[in-house]
């Protein structure tokens, strides 16, 4: 019997992967799902051992996953093995390609931060003349925010900000511990706005492809998935010059496959799906696929400070706890100097400085940080990366996975746009503490290696232009009506705030354009 | 210290139930033998043997045993790096490690010592209270996310880290915390690896 001609074929089981599946299996397509990882099983393959079991007493195996700062000796296993699937870069210029290949993909682990993108990302150009506008604005996507943060359960409180739009939410109730009311009222001064953090709940312990979106998307009877399909490349019809299927991998045989379909919708992950697309040597045709890969820089720990009132046992417990979020703020009604713009923070109170922030050792060190227990106050910086055309990656030929596709040589690093912006961020964090009356223990500029935020963006970018960009305003590929890219890669510029809901809400929308093609003929 | 670990009996093991069944067919008055085997009592490689150090040199091993007894002391019920055996562990952790780390903690333990050996005469391990912590002066610098230049500078920084995470993850260290009765169960959730 021959294997089913699918009518869309989705690579990749993520958030992108899930919502288009969840999407179009509702209005009765027929899709093949193929993912490169195994199903999951939290039951099976994690068990709970004692730090001193593990042979590298928690440090972890040294050099085994060099670029994920993320591992450690517990959940080493999770990540995509570095020496399986290899990359290459300048060893002068990192970047951290942090990897999750399960039925679920990254959406089983990410940190639930759920933010709308503002018309200051949608139409930045038109704000301060830099990069290119999307071809979408916020308008284009409200409604897909609307119905996607309903299935995430995203809790937040409504806020009025023009450049963090309110959603969906469930209603944050929660109050502020003293410590963070007085840092909302300095930092009110300087007109830095503070907000709840904007997360998804889920359900149960997930808010995940998995849990959230695959579920519903099988029950339609509409949604085979494979697992453990490594693809190597999409497949084009030579005589219609559209795509026709994928060429795949089984990841444990290697034995070779072909999966039939009409149309094929990319949410591989924004470098994975890039990758599967320059080894297929499709939708290039504007020179622009792999180029303008953007993140958000990250600097954790950017400001460490000490609450007095805490440490010396002045304050009441519970004075200090609880976290928040700033968002963008600079570049809004006014123009910086040196850099265009702008960056968030996400901050907590009440935790216990780190040790390496003391000038101390041994015994005094120990009692330094018992006496600073629950004292401090520190903040993550995450800033918007400008995209530029020549960050970028493309095909080293040279190297090959285990399953003998070439891989990905990264070319990119951040200029001084990023590091001004750094520099002012932890100013200001800084100057923010202070004015509270925190000591200030440790401050640092210096952003973490690109990637780390595991926010890739833009390597096939959406566009007006298909001379300067990848794919139209549906996700659909300029060169092949039947080719859709619907994860991060599509992204014209990367904001400050965490895109997984905008990949979300882009998903559903071009799922949704897609399918009244196909009930129209159009594809 | 005893350190034992107890672990399923063999009948848990794929194998065993087969073998059980054909012992049963064959003979069967053993039926009423046919119980689970005992457990075995087994033990981790730690109780039953010293460390073997074999990365470091014997004059850079004694300063590391200095360096660590100075950033984690032992007190009373609350082991030090010492008696966590963290100096035999980083000599494995650090043999094991890409070149780079290798060198940090090679040419960092010997410019400890030579800036011992200059400014008082004699080896680092031999060093009293103040002139170890004189020598350990970088350790009392504000925090700087830049890396120092000065090699001793950059060992410490990375000693700080591992030598604590070493000492406070140790099995002794844990046990003394426990009024030594560890649990062992609990602790982190560890991803098997995957097939």
């Amino acid at each position: 019997m021959a294997a089913p001609n699918y009518d869309v074929l989705i690579i990749g089981s993520g958030a992108s992967g899930g919502i288009a599946a969840f999407t179009l299996t509702k209005k009765g397509i027929k899709c093949l799902m193929l993912d490169a990882g195994p199903p999951i099983d939290f039951e099976r393959n994690r068990v709970s051992r004692p730090v001193w079991e593990l042979p590298y007493r928690g440090l972890g195996k040294p050099g085994r996953l060099e670029h994920v700062f993320q591992a450690n000796e517990y959940n080493a296993n999770q990540w995509v093995d570095e020496q399986q699937v290899p990359y290459t870069h300048d060893p002068n210029e990192p970047f951290n390609w942090v990897r999750v290949r399960f039925v679920g993909g990254k959406s089983l682990f990410w940190s639930r931060m759920s933010f709308r993108f503002s018309d200051y990302e949608f139409k930045g150009k038109d704000h301060d003349g830099f990069g290119d506008n999307w071809p979408v604005s916020l308008a284009d996507l409200a409604p897909y925010y609307d119905q996607v943060e309903p299935i995430f359960r995203v809790r937040g409180r409504k806020e009025g900000l023009k450049q963090l739009p309110d959603g969906n939410f469930i209603e944050d109730t929660t109050s502020w511990s003293p410590a963070v009311q007085k840092f909302i009222a300095e930092a009110g001064k300087r007109d830095i706005p503070v907000t709840k953090i904007r997360s998804s709940l889920g359900r149960g312990p997930l808010a995940s492809s998995l849990n959230l979106l695959l579920p519903d998307a099988m029950a339609t009877g509409n949604l085979t998935i494979v697992p453990n399909a490594v693809v190597r490349e999409i497949t084009v019809d030579k005589n219609t010059g559209r795509v026709n299927g994928a060429n795949f991998l089984d990841r444990h045989s290697r034995r070779e496959m072909h999966a039939k379909a009409k149309v094929v919708v990319l949410g591989a992950s924004c470098l994975e799906s890039t990758r599967i697309l320059l080894n297929s040597g499709l939708a290039n045709s504007s020179g622009m696929l792999g180029h303008y890969l953007h993140d958000q820089f990250y600097i954790t720990q950017s400001v460490q400070a000490v609450i007095p009132e805490v440490r010396d046992k002045t304050a009441p417990a519970g004075y200090a706890s609880g976290a928040g979020y700033i968002p963008r703020f600079r570049n809004l009604q006014t123009r910086e100097r040196d850099f265009l713009r702008g960056y968030a923070f996400d901050f907590n109170a009440g935790g216990t400085p780190d040790p390496k922030f003391f000038p101390l050792y041994g015994k005094a060190l120990d009692e330094a940080l018992e006496t600073h227990r629950g004292s401090g106050f520190t903040g993550t910086c995450m800033g918007e990366v400008l995209p530029r055309f020549e960050n970028h990656v493309r095909i080293n030929k040279d190297v090959t996975d285990a399953w003998g596709i070439p891989v990905l040589h990264f070319q990119v690093r951040y200029g001084a746009n990023e590091l001004n912006m750094a520099k002012d961020a932890i100013n200001t964090m800084a100057e923010l503490c202070r004015a509270c009356g925190w000591e200030v223990l440790a401050r640092n500029n210096q952003p973490l290696p690109p990637g780390y935020s595991i926010h890739e963006l833009g390597t096939c970018r959406m566009g007006d232009n298909p001379r300067t960009s990848v794919l139209n305003k549906w996700n659909q590929s300029w060169d092949i009506k039947n080719l859709f890219v619907v994860d991060g890669s599509s992204f014209v510029s990367g904001g400050s705030q965490n895109p997984t809901m905008t990949i979300l809400a882009l998903s559903m929308r071009a799922s949704e354009y897609l399918a009244e093609q196909m009930r129209k003929g159009d594809i | 210290m005893k350190r034992r670990r107890f672990i399923q009996a063999l009948a848990a093991a794929p194998a065993a139930p087969v073998l059980l069944a054909q012992q049963s067919q064959s003979s069967p008055a053993a039926a009423a033998d046919n119980a689970e085997p005992a457990a075995l009592e087994l033990s981790v490689a730690d109780e039953a043997a010293d460390p073997a150090p074999r990365f470091f040199s014997a004059r850079q091993f004694a300063t590391l045993r200095r360096l660590c007894d100075l950033i984690v002391p032992g007190a009373q019920g609350s082991p030090g790096a010492l008696e966590a055996h963290v100096p035999e562990f980083l000599d494995f952790l650090i043999g094991d490690s890409p070149i780079d780390r290798q060198q940090l903690w090679l040419t960092g333990l010997d410019a400890l010592e030579h800036e011992s050996q200059t400014r008082f005469r004699k080896p680092f391990a031999d060093s009293d209270a103040a002139q170890a912590d004189a020598l350990l002066a970088p350790l009392r610098q504000p925090w700087t996310s830049d890396t120092p230049a000065d090699p001793v500078a950059r060992l410490l920084i990375a000693a700080k880290q591992d030598v604590r995470a070493a000492a406070f993850n140790s099995f002794e260290r844990n046990l003394a915390a426990s009024g030594g009765k560890i649990r062992r169960t609990g602790g982190g959730l560890y991803w098997l690896p995957l097939e």
